[in-house]
């Protein structure tokens, strides 16, 4: 059957009932309410149909030979997680409206019910469909703005940054010998502060990226050890940790964590460069990978010089950064924790903080262990 | 200090004049030969005529991934097919999508570079591409594996 105009679609009903009465009825009844109405009489009918056509409401019966109204609502809401369901049903249950309900459908319809009834219900379905629709459609939007703006402000701010660190760079590397001390120094000076503002905008677009789902990967899985493993091999080789020690520990055996590698590789490097950061000179930065029950446990210890008590509460708080004469030219965008509880609370997960003073702080990140791969045959792992 | 570098074209494509002036600079201060083109078209143009020894490539420029095309449309130029290509960007701070794929007939891009460019890492990839036979582009001079 060829696919009808949208006008006529958006204005279509599907009644699905092993009881020629009540389709006639119902078509009788919607009909002159100027719906266009479809009928079938079984499930498999009006699901092939339904593909084709894609009705705002669907009108079901639940007791039905064959196929019942359970089921239908089961395979349509595959089909189509938009369409609206109303079921009938005969014997006026409130156990089976509510389970109709708890699979998907909107309302029910117990029978006998008159027309006003019908034509009541089949309004607010339609109601309902029309605010989805529309919800739908400016969610899209929206982010489709946010994705647009956030690229954009993000290259046109880095641009003009680039070009005048890329200046003092190339000016460094060629012309090193013939700056003085003072130049030199300045220079320096100026290349440290761009980067500074490029690592905030970069953090602010992570932050971005964060607030609409779209950085990390909760179907994803990684193994946290070897991450946190990478991670301390890295900050070795940099000057700035150089007076710090660091060791990372993994548990044998760690199962995956939920999430995926980029993701979890940054929270995991925020959380050691603070670490460093905030350390003393000969002090350690310990990164430690367990797992407990469906939970895997990341610790990230120093002994640095602590968070006041009354830093604590705003630590996760977008540009909060302490300020104390230890801490002032400590460099950093004061967002690098706001991002971690963000990529721990999208992948579900907590993450606290322990610390005394002058002595150590221990952050301890709980992520759920990943859901076992699809597809795998327990019986196999089991019958070894 | 001239090296075997001096006779090796380099073309830069990418709109911001000033990124484009400090990397020339610092390229011929090495004796590469160094052209330009501000966007995506006039590149490939200038490309097939000067036939680079390197290209330097932005992604962003009038159009969001104008770059992807660009390097498209190079691989599908016989005469540009095998040319190594260095895509620079600041979109990016870690190796993008177009990740270098060895097991490809023909390397979609040879390296990925973040800006602002590390003027020394510059250089020395510039002297590894266009100094090593094709066969060897694809070992990054720092040693470390490419990802």
């Amino acid at each position: 059957m060829a696919a009808m105009p949208t006008s006529d679609r958006e204005n279509t009903i599907f009644v699905i009932d092993d009881d020629a009465i009540i389709r006639l009825s119902c078509e009788q009844i919607l009909k002159k309410s100027g719906y266009k109405v479809e009928t079938f009489a079984n499930g498999h009918e009006g699901i092939e149909r339904l593909k084709e056509v894609r009705p705002p409401l669907l009108i079901v019966d639940i007791k039905m030979p064959e196929l019942d109204g359970f089921e239908v609502i089961k395979i349509v809401r595959r089909i189509d997680p938009d369409v609206v369901i109303v079921v009938i049903t005969g014997y006026a249950t409130i156990e089976t409206a509510v389970d109709a309900m708890k699979m998907g459908a909107y309302d029910f319809l117990p029978k006998p019910f008159t027309t006003n009834e019908l034509r009541m219900i089949i309004e607010r379905g339609f109601e309902r469909w029309r605010l989805a629709k529309e919800a739908h459609f400016l969610r899209q939007q929206k982010e489709e703005v946010e994705r647009k703006f956030v690229t954009l402000v993000s290259h046109q701010l880095k641009g003009p940054l680039v070009a005048v660190k890329q200046y003092l760079d190339v000016l460094l590397y060629t012309r090193n010998a013939e700056l003085s001390g003072e130049t030199l120094e300045w220079i320096s000076r100026s290349q440290a502060r761009i980067d500074e503002m490029l690592a905030l905008i970069q953090d602010w677009l992570l932050l971005a990226k964060l607030d609409r789902g779209a950085l990390c990967d909760r179907d994803a899985s990684a193994d946290i050890g070897k991450i946190a493993e990478a991670v301390i091999q890295e900050y070795r080789q940099l000057p700035s940790a150089a007076t710090v020690t660091l060791t990372a520990e993994a548990a044998p055996g760690l199962p995956q964590a939920r999430g995926d590698e980029v993701c979890l590789n940054m929270l995991v490097r925020n959380l050691v460069s603070n670490a460093v950061k905030y350390n003393k000179p000969g002090g350690t930065v310990k990164v430690g990978a367990d797992s407990d029950d469906q939970w895997i446990i990341l610790e990230v210890s120093d002994t640095g010089i602590g968070i006041p008590e009354d830093f604590r509460p705003h630590l996760f708080e977008e540009f909060y950064r302490s300020k104390t004469p230890e801490t002032q030219n400590i460099p950093g965008t004061g967002l690098g924790l706001v991002i971690c509880k963000k990529i721990v609370d999208e992948l579900g997960g907590t993450i606290d903080v322990e610390s005394k003073e002058g002595e150590y702080t221990i952050f301890a990140v709980r992520l759920p262990a990943a859901e076992p791969p699809k597809g795998v045959d327990y019986f196999d792992a089991v019958g070894e | 200090m001239k090296t075997m570098s001096e006779s090796k074209a380099v073309l830069i494509i990418d709109d911001d004049s000033d990124f484009v002036r400090a990397i020339q600079t610092l390229l011929e201060s090495s004796g590469y030969k160094v052209r330009s083109a501000s966007n995506g078209r006039e590149g490939i143009q200038l490309a097939k005529n000067i036939q680079p020894d390197l290209v330097l490539l932005d992604v962003m420029m009038s159009e969001r991934t104008e770059g992807f095309f660009v390097l498209q449309e190079m691989r599908r130029i016989p005469a540009l097919s095998r040319t190594p290509v260095i895509v620079v960007s600041s979109i990016y701070s870690e190796e993008p999508v177009f990740r270098v794929d060895p097991k490809a007939g023909w390397l979609p891009a040879n390296l990925f570079l973040a800006k602002p460019v590390e003027p020394a890492r510059l250089l020395a990839e510039a002297m590894r591409l266009t100094g090593a036979s094709a066969a060897e582009a694809d070992k990054p001079a720092d040693g470390k594996k490419q990802p």
